[in-house]
């Protein structure tokens, strides 16, 4: 059973939350606030955390790039502003994804199975991906970069194989978000572009003027061969 | 009728066309209503404009002062003329006086030969009366010519000079008594040179008063120009506060009195953004604070549906009702949300590169109704895209035209029986023999229902509009703000929507939406530049 942490400081919502969660099979924990959900953190393995952007103290954004430098453990924004603004600014602090409330219990949870699913990548894929000086090892979960291991996110990694799995090939925004998300359609492109630019930063020489990861205006992105 | 080859409709669509090119938004409508309730305070009065009248009072007073001018110069002239003509003919006609009396007292003078050597200018003639005889030079100024009064006056001893018109002609008439010789000696003056001088004087003084008042004219309207020029500023800012642009402020510029008018206004600005923006940020803020309360109540119904086999019947009918109206309640809430956007300005296109016939077929599958379940149910209506869309790009925002969809055919099911058919084409109508470049896509949405009155029509995209549908059974389960958001959604992109009569009975709602969006300004959904916010 997968444990979850809900990191949300209406008492009410955590717990019908946590009622809708348990309802759909997962083990939930609740906490108030930033702190208290780092503190939790450290102590007990949770393999999502859900966490509500506006709190007292220490707010999402904050606990978020806190849980960020510990784990690559995947973590939704729980807004109740879908506005471009907070949406980037919770997918820049770190997180795979985001609900915007209020949310429909089988939606969030879709959400979750999908995150949660290790690894979607083709068995019979190669061994190891490379380009320029960076090498992944699909199975192993692992990237590196002249040598040096890189820290990816799951969602991260996931979106970097993509790629790598189709080199010169032009993905889409919904392609992306099928394959690596597992959302059909109308997902938010902005995912995307968000887990991109983390993603340039990480395996680019350069972030601002990518030399790997290119976007291709009007379609979508693509890895240079 | 073929709906993608009706021409007429862009002329005259039945129904207001709901147009993003000179629809104004919600705040220009909140303006122009509040604007016309009060009286408005009349800033100047009269039927001429001020520039014709500021023009006018500059004419006239040009005008006057020129002529005042030109009347004094033109009586100083004639005097002065008239002074130094008269005190010249006295000398003469006193000298011609003192000859005839000298030569009068020589008994053998024949007077008709005095009167011939009598040395007179031009102009001038002589007239003797003596020994109770009228001798004169011309036959015309004789005794007669002489006015009485100068006559008797002169004949009783006093000399004596007049003014007097002959023929027509100005003359002067300087008398002479010489009662040495009982006699007296006249002298009559044609004034027609004089004359002339002082007409070509007066009418070059009228010239110049014309042209003196057509140059205060042109002062006066230059002026005008100059001192109204802040005010076309003024103009301007007020049409673009009106429009929508709030932020606008005028700049009076280093001029106290326009600074005093400037601040005026801008105040008035402020207030007007400050209420507008207030009133955007409580609808936002109501919707957020409501989202709370909703969150919770979607969970715990969420939890109470996955247990609804063990509920009695009863209870199963009443968590039915309650979960119909949470995600009426939550769409309300998110509809309100999406409006007060529009209203605060601040919705902004994020748009894609899309094929359009896809992106139709695909917000149309996204669109159709979920059963109990929460799976989508099969689309029931053909999406028939036409040939002409054929390698056509469409820059949309996807979310906002899927709603769009999404309403329209919410509003067919609840009011109309469904949707019947979904067309896409281009426009204008791709036509073999003389291709025009297509410039928008056009989306028509039909059903087969009772149909909308006329006069309805123009009220469809009102924000909670019911109309005569108020009393039908589906009533109730929209949230009354689907039609009003589609004309956002449209207007945003710079498209039109409308509805009118479908060929067989029936509505049809067309979307028309423009190619490359008005106010395109090459951003290009987040893929280029990612950080929009």
């Amino acid at each position: 059973m997968s444990r979850i942490l809900i990191v949300e400081d209406d008492e009410r919502i955590r717990s019908s939350m946590a009622l809708a969660l348990e309802e759909e099979g997962y083990s939930v924990d609740g906490v108030g606030s930033g702190e208290e959900a780092v503190a939790k953190f450290g102590t007990e393995p949770y393999e999502l955390v859900l966490i509500d952007l506006m709190l007292p103290g220490m707010d999402g954004f904050e606990a978020c790039r806190t849980l960020r430098r510990q784990s690559t453990v995947p973590v939704i924004m729980v807004t109740a502003r879908s506005d471009t603004h907070d949406v980037v600014a919770g997918l820049e602090a770190g997180a795979d994804d985001y609900v915007t409330k209020p949310f429909v219990a089988k939606e969030l949870a879709a959400r979750i199975r999908a995150l949660l699913r290790r690894s979607r990548l083709d068995d019979d894929g190669p061994d190891v991906l490379a380009f320029g000086d960076v090498e992944i090892e699909p199975d192993a979960g692992v990237v590196r970069r002249a040598g040096d291991e890189v820290h990816c996110t799951r969602t991260e990694f996931r979106l970097l194989c993509e790629l790598a799995n189709h080199p010169g090939k032009v993905l889409s925004r919904e392609q992306l978000l099928e394959r690596v998300w597992g959302y059909d359609y109308f997902g938010d492109g902005r995912l995307v572009d968000v887990h991109v630019r983390r993603l340039r930063t990480k395996v680019e020489p350069d972030p601002a003027s990518p030399r790997f990861i290119l976007t291709v205006r009007g379609m979508g992105y693509k890895l240079a061969v | 009728m073929d709906p993608t080859s009706s021409d007429g409709d862009r002329a005259a669509p039945d129904g207001a066309p709901v147009d993003g090119k000179n629809g104004g938004g919600p705040t220009a409508r909140a303006l122009r209503s509040r604007g016309t309730r009060r009286t408005r305070r009349t800033l100047l009065s009269g039927r001429l404009g001020l520039r014709a009248r500021v023009t006018l009072t500059f004419a006239i007073g040009a005008f006057g002062l020129s002529a005042l001018m030109a009347g004094i110069t033109y009586f100083t002239a004639r005097a002065t003329f008239l002074n130094e003509r008269q005190s010249a003919e006295q000398r003469q006609a006193f000298a011609n006086a003192a000859l005839v009396q000298n030569a009068l007292r020589s008994p053998a003078t024949q007077v008709t030969q005095l009167i011939e050597s009598v040395d007179t200018l031009p102009g001038s003639r002589s007239v003797l009366r003596t020994g109770g005889q009228w001798y004169a030079t011309s036959i015309s100024v004789g005794q007669s010519a002489i006015p009485a009064g100068e006559r008797v006056l002169v004949l009783s001893g006093t000399p004596a000079s007049q003014l007097f018109t002959l023929g027509g002609s100005p003359q002067l008439v300087i008398g002479v008594p010489l009662p040495a010789v009982h006699a007296a000696y006249f002298e009559v003056f044609s004034l027609d040179e004089l004359a002339g001088t002082l007409r070509a004087l007066a009418f070059a003084l009228a010239a110049a008063a014309l042209v003196t008042t057509i140059a205060g004219a042109a002062v006066g309207r230059w002026a005008a120009s100059r001192a109204l020029r802040p005010l076309a500023g003024l103009t301007d800012a007020a049409v673009a506060i009106a429009g929508g642009e709030l932020d606008t402020r005028v700049d009076g510029g280093d001029d106290a009195d326009l600074e005093e008018l400037a601040a005026a206004f801008n105040r008035m600005t402020a207030n007007l953004q400050d209420r507008i923006e207030r009133e955007a940020r409580f609808t936002s803020d109501v919707s957020h604070e409501l989202r709370s309360p909703l969150t919770t109540l979607t969970a715990t119904v969420s939890v109470l549906e996955s247990h609804r086999e063990q509920l009695a019947p009863r209870a199963r009918s009443a968590l039915d009702l309650l979960d119909g109206d949470l995600r009426r309640f939550t769409r309300m809430v998110d509809d309100l949300l999406e409006i007060s956007r529009f209203d605060a300005g601040s919705a902004e296109l994020s748009l894609d590169e899309v094929d359009p016939g896809e992106l139709v077929r695909q917000a149309v599958a996204a669109s159709a109704p979920v059963d109990a379940g929460g799976t989508r149910g099969p689309v029931t209506f053909p999406v028939e895209v036409g040939s002409g869309v054929d390698g056509l790009r469409l820059r949309v925002d996807k979310r906002r035209f899927e709603r769009v969809l999404a309403n329209l055919m919410e509003n067919a099911s609840l009011y109309a029986g469904g949707v019947t058919r979904v067309v896409v084409d281009r426009q204008p109508p791709l036509v073999a023999y003389a291709p025009v470049p297509a410039t928008d896509i056009r989306v028509v949405v039909e059903d087969h229902g009772p149909g909308i009155p006329p006069a309805e029509r123009g009220h469809l995209f009102e924000r909670f509009y019911r109309g005569g549908r108020a009393g039908q059974r589906a009533s109730g389960q929209g949230t009354g703000l689907g039609l009003s958001l589609v004309a956002e959604h449209v207007r945003l992109h710079g498209g039109r929507v409308w509805s009118e009569d479908a060929a067989g009975g029936g509505t049809r709602f067309v979307v028309e939406l423009p190619l490359q969006p008005t106010g395109d300004d090459g951003v290009d959904g987040g893929l280029d530049v990612e950080m929009r916010a």
